[in-house]
């Protein structure tokens, strides 16, 4: 199998990209659901403070996916810039 | 160098080893659980030693289920007739090996989780047993179906007729296809653990509400294997979706890409559900009249969760048809 | 499956560099700028004390925004950025729900869309910041705690800009294409569109909500 230069490069940098998505969707996965589960653990708690509650959550969550937005970013420019 | 049956065979041996002893982890551990925490419920109560061991050996034999699947597909891979199989059978034999050996890691430890919560909750409350029985059936059963896909796609490698497929780049495929499935397993099997340990327990405390933590808890179960079905979804994509022949290294590696990307990526997100369905099911067994609020959240916070899913979903598919 | 990479555009020449325009994006945004323009002339026409209608949705959410600004911000702060925070969640809910409509496609599924909404919120936070405390208290903020945390601060800053935009690009165009591969793969009645009514719907709600949120959390770190 003769594998040239630019292919060599195509072909791993593919390879890069999807470890790259696939890896970083491990950590906020774990992290925005552990935050969903003690915003549901509060509102039994209180569940008239329904709304404040859902909106830290939402918001931590939000946060909590940066770097898992990063890695899609870096996973789209191997696609389609490299 | 060596001639293809020495690969063929060579990869058959590698891939039996390699399915039973990912597939030996998850029931080791789950079952582990399952004895230690019977024992510490006999601690407080002696007397009642028939009901918690029949509770214990009935979940431990759900969790081995799991690396039972593992044997079965690793006793095939070592009497399977070699003669006259083309090179790309070697990578189908090492994909169907990964494939049921790492899948069978979440659902063991997932089933293992309920039975040992199951024993403390028997101790406390010995009137409930049925219910807390019930649950934690209809849970474990649930958790093997992440292992069961990982099972169907290892047949599909052992068996389907491969001469259609071209070798470069199908071994890429073929590989791709088995890493999806069993990784992408691990994550939702044992998040479900988590879930249904959580409702085994609230049924324990609140065996009056059980009906409405058993409807929440198969709502939250549903959700949660959606990961599993991105990765089964993937290695189907990889199986039957027709690549020309291409000799490049681009070509394989856009497959591998593919498949490693979504079995990584069905990982966390599928755990994270799992601890989010398990504390919302806590407090729905405490507080039945609190279940429209509690899944409102539970389900809000799930999808939130399953975002990164999403995006390892779009990668892989980008992968495998626009690249 | 040729409908992700085929973009119609419309290329004009100003000195000597191309201005290239996204024929779809614009005629999309142009919609939901009328929809928009529809829905408020309606519900405002003739206002009563005991709503009616279409003025019942409009109060809804008018005042479960202002409740959540309020929250955020100071009263009179509150007051200023109001209209700024729920024009962007109008628009961005729209533009998610537009692609419910056959024939009709969403505009944030533009980068472009997400992009400029984003860099408008981080332009609008940090010249809010800079009138707030004075260009010297704003220039200090980027030494704390350390004088050497100057460049993280800055990437810090850029990133959440990064983040929120490819946060509702993804989730929006992710959408689009699951649907589209599922489509192509599956012959169904049921399955496409009850793929569309959630990654139209129910995704789309949340990422606008999750949008606006955030852009009033960081125009509230700024002002603060």
């Amino acid at each position: 199998m003769e594998i040239g230069g630019a292919d060599f490069i195509r072909g791993l940098a593919l390879l890069g990209a999807g470890l790259a998505m696939g890896l970083g969707a491990i950590g906020p996965g774990v992290g925005e659901g552990f935050a969903a589960g003690k915003a549901c653990e509060a509102i039994g708690r209180k569940p008239e403070e329904a709304g404040l509650l859902t909106r830290t959550m939402l918001v931590g969550q939000a946060v909590s996916e940066s770097t898992g937005i990063y890695a899609l970013v870096i996973a789209l420019l191997l696609l389609y810039v490299v | 160098m060596f001639e293809t049956i020495d690969y063929v065979q060579a990869s058959l041996f590698f891939g039996a080893g390699v399915s039973m002893g990912f597939g030996a982890v998850g029931a080791g551990l789950g079952e582990g659980y399952a004895a230690g925490m019977a024992n510490e419920a006999l601690s407080s109560r002696p007397e009642k030693s028939g009901e918690v061991i029949k509770n214990m050996l009935v979940g431990q034999a759900i969790a081995e289920s799991a690396a039972i699947f593992a044997l079965v597909i690793a006793m095939l891979l070592l009497f399977s007739d070699t003669s006259g199989q083309p090179l790309l059978k070697a990578w189908a034999f090492l994909g169907a090996g990964l494939a049921m050996g790492l899948s069978a890691i979440g659902s063991g430890v997932g089933a293992g989780l309920p039975a040992g919560n199951a024993c403390i909750g028997i101790v406390r409350q010995p009137a409930s047993s049925n219910k807390i029985l019930t649950t934690m059936l209809i849970g474990s059963a649930v958790c093997q179906t992440p292992a069961i896909f990982g099972m169907v796609i290892a047949f599909l490698l052992l068996f389907l007729d491969l001469s259609a497929i071209p070798l470069h780049p199908g071994w890429a495929a073929v590989l791709g296809a088995g890493l999806s499935t069993g990784l992408s397993a691990i994550g939702p099997a044992t998040g479900e653990g988590f879930a249904t340990m959580e409702a085994v327990s609230g049924v324990a405390r609140h065996h009056e509400t059980n009906s409405a933590t058993n409807r929440m808890m198969l709502v939250g179960l549903g959700v949660t294997e959606s990961t599993a079905v991105y990765g089964f979804l993937i290695s189907l994509m990889l199986l039957f979706y027709g690549f020309e022949e291409s000799h490049t290294l681009t070509a394989s590696m856009r497959l591998l890409g593919a498949g490693v990307c979504m079995g990584f990526g069905g990982i966390g997100p599928g755990l994270g559900e799992g601890l989010t369905a398990a504390s919302a099911l806590r407090w729905i067994a405490r507080k039945p009249e609190d279940t429209g609020t509690l899944s409102k959240t539970m389900l809000v916070g799930m999808a939130v969760a399953e975002s990164t899913g999403i995006y390892a979903l779009i990668i892989a598919l980008l992968l495998i048809v626009v690249i | 499956m040729d409908e992700l990479t085929n973009i119609s555009q419309i290329t004009y020449q100003l000195f000597g560099y191309d201005l290239v325009f996204n024929v779809e994006t614009i005629m999309m945004t142009l919609i939901v700028m009328g929809l928009l323009l529809v829905f408020s002339f309606f519900a405002t026409r003739k206002i009563y004390i005991i709503p009616h209608s279409v003025q019942v949705v409009a109060e809804l959410l008018v005042n479960l925004f202002w409740d959540l600004t309020k929250d955020t911000l100071d009263e009179e702060m509150a007051k200023k950025y109001f209209p700024l925070i729920f024009s962007v969640f109008l628009f961005v809910v729209c533009s998610n729900w537009l692609g419910i409509i056959p024939k009709l496609g969403e505009p944030t599924k533009d980068l472009n869309t997400p992009l400029g909404l984003g860099l408008l919120g981080f332009v609008i936070a940090h010249y809010s910041g800079i009138k707030a405390k004075g260009i010297g208290g704003y220039l200090k903020e980027y030494c704390e705690p350390i004088f050497f945390m100057v460049p993280l601060n800055i990437i810090g800053e850029l990133a959440k800009v990064v983040s929120i935009s490819f946060r509702l690009y993804g989730n929006i165009m992710g959408g689009a294409i699951i649907i589209l591969v599922v489509s192509n793969l599956v012959y169904s009645f049921v399955l496409p569109p009850v793929l569309v009514m959630f990654f139209g719907l129910f995704v789309g709600s949340i990422q606008a909500f999750v949008f606006t949120m955030l852009t009033l959390v960081y125009i509230s770190l700024q002002v603060k």
